[in-house]
């Protein structure tokens, strides 16, 4: 299968530009990551192990070497504006195999961390969130699945924050305290 | 009898509850207590919720945990995903003193503090450790064998991975590269367990990935369904109930987005266990299954 095209050719034009620029390079971002992903991600020698192992490089343009390399370069802007960032399932096969002992799964969340700071965020993100704020459940309970719940002799509703809705006001503190639904419904109504 | 606070998550209540009610029943008659945990949340989801903001991640995660050491209970759960919230999360704060401040700061807002005083485990890991239950435990505990069923076993990403960063006492389940523990599981309930290539590798739905490109997360799944078709599998069994609903309800989505047909019916290892141990099909809702588990029912009961 041919590597995924996003019809952008103003992306695909910044892609093909190998060249690394001084310029380019912010070494706050490395700093950033290093403290955020809690893995020494600078200890990476580009064997390549990570894209071997990944399930998502054989069906994409997603490198998750050049993703550790971006972050040694400092590289900011090419790492938070890639779209193969959200490309990653987080399955830790690389983290797993890193020679390095390296996690470079925990560098790609500390990067699409930073990538939401600068309001470069999925939409289904923010949907979780919303969701959560909500509810206090990612996925929420509805009426089919309560039938079946009671047919099986449990209560309608889990024992969770969907029976226990006094709880809800402790985490909506929680995710406030960050802004996080403020910043979801912000970019969600941009 | 060992009792823990059973931590559900979202998809195991809200959307296959059989799998709830089998874990809480199967698990008592092999002595082992789940107890409700009251006022949990979403653990919130490792991928979706943690890629946002980690530190938030960290908060939510550490509020579940406040409830069960309030209750003074271990927590057992039934999904790899929360076990990657819920256990991982437990182990940082325990180790990191800097994290567990900030933490502590945020919970401080409502009158919760973190302290580090229990543990977090995954019911599949109680079940296969001597000390709680054992193999041999669960194969005593088997009323209706389910013999001659062939079934492809689906270990999931983030119970095991990244093996450096687990500290199971089996040392079995730190093989990440082709471990058998589920395959010994499986067998004890009288089934046959298959082999298939590369049986580790991830179903696809992760990381937010099924939200942001499903086709691609599908992909993935497709690729772990040929490899699982050409052993001629009869079900696939998981420990985690986004898996399973990424192989039951993708079976649904890969046939109107690639034409591809498999029918192959997805059980959580709790419900197998549940058939096992005598449950009837309609104690465990899997009538609430996208595939049809009938052909499969027929087979072994």
């Amino acid at each position: 299968m041919a590597a995924k095209s996003y019809d952008n050719p103003e992306l695909d034009q910044k892609l093909k530009d190998t060249y690394y620029r001084l310029g380019d390079s912010n070494p706050e971002f490395s700093k950033n990551i290093l403290e955020t992903s809690r893995t020494l991600a600078n200890m990476c020698y580009q064997c390549g192990t990570c894209t071997g192992s990944c399930p998502s490089a054989p069906r994409s343009s997603y490198r998750i070497r050049k993703f550790m390399r971006r972050n040694v370069f400092g590289l900011e802007d090419e790492a938070l504006t890639d779209p193969d960032l959200w490309l990653c399932t987080t399955c830790y096969s690389c983290s797993d195999r890193c020679p390095r002992d390296i996690a470079p799964t925990d560098v790609i969340m500390a990067m699409r961390n930073m990538a939401f700071k600068r309001d470069i965020i999925p939409k289904n993100f923010l949907m979780t969130v919303k969701l959560i704020y909500d509810s206090g459940h990612g996925v929420p309970n509805n009426d089919a699945n309560r039938d079946a719940r009671a047919r099986l002799g449990l209560d309608r509703d889990p024992p969770t924050t969907h029976t226990y809705t006094e709880y809800m006001q402790g985490i909506r503190k929680i995710i406030d305290s960050c802004d996080l639904k403020a910043n979801a419904d912000r970019i969600l109504g941009e | 009898m060992h009792e823990f606070a059973l931590f559900l998550g979202c998809i195991a209540p809200n959307r296959y509850p059989g799998c709830e009610a089998a874990a809480i029943k199967t698990s008592e008659k092999l002595g082992i207590k789940l107890l409700p945990l009251k006022g949990a949340s979403c653990c919130p989801a490792p991928g979706a919720f943690g890629s946002i903001d980690l530190k938030v991640w960290y908060a939510m995660a550490a509020r579940n945990l406040c409830l069960a050491e309030e209750m003074g209970k271990d927590i057992a759960l039934v999904c790899n995903g929360c076990y990657k919230s819920i256990f991982e999360v437990n182990h940082i704060l325990k180790h990191d003193e800097k994290l567990r401040n900030g933490v502590n700061e945020v919970l401080k807002e409502i009158d919760m503090e973190y302290k580090g005083s229990i543990d977090v485990f995954h019911l599949a890991e109680l079940l296969y450790d001597e000390r709680f239950c054992g193999v041999r435990k669960i194969r005593d505990s088997v009323t209706t064998p389910l013999k001659g069923a062939k079934i492809a076993c689906h270990y999931g990403c983030h119970l095991t991975k990244p093996a450096k960063e687990r500290v199971f006492k089996s040392k079995e389940l730190l093989n990440t590269e082709c471990p058998t523990w589920f395959e010994e599981l499986v067998e004890a309930t009288g089934a046959t367990a298959v082999e298939y290539r590369n049986k580790m590798q991830c179903c696809g739905a992760g990381g937010g990935v099924r939200g942001y490109d499903i086709v691609h997360a599908l992909d993935i799944t497709n690729e772990k369904l040929i490899n699982i078709t050409e052993v001629e599998a009869d079900a696939i069994t998981e420990v985690c109930p986004f898996c399973q609903l990424q192989f039951d309800r993708g079976q649904i989505e890969i046939e109107e987005k690639f034409g591809d047909r498999y029918g192959i019916p997805v059980l959580h290892y709790c419900e197998l266990l549940g058939l096992a141990q005598g449950m009837s099909p309609q104690d465990l809702a899997l009538d609430l299954h996208a595939i049809d588990c009938t052909p499969f029912l027929e087979k072994v009961l």
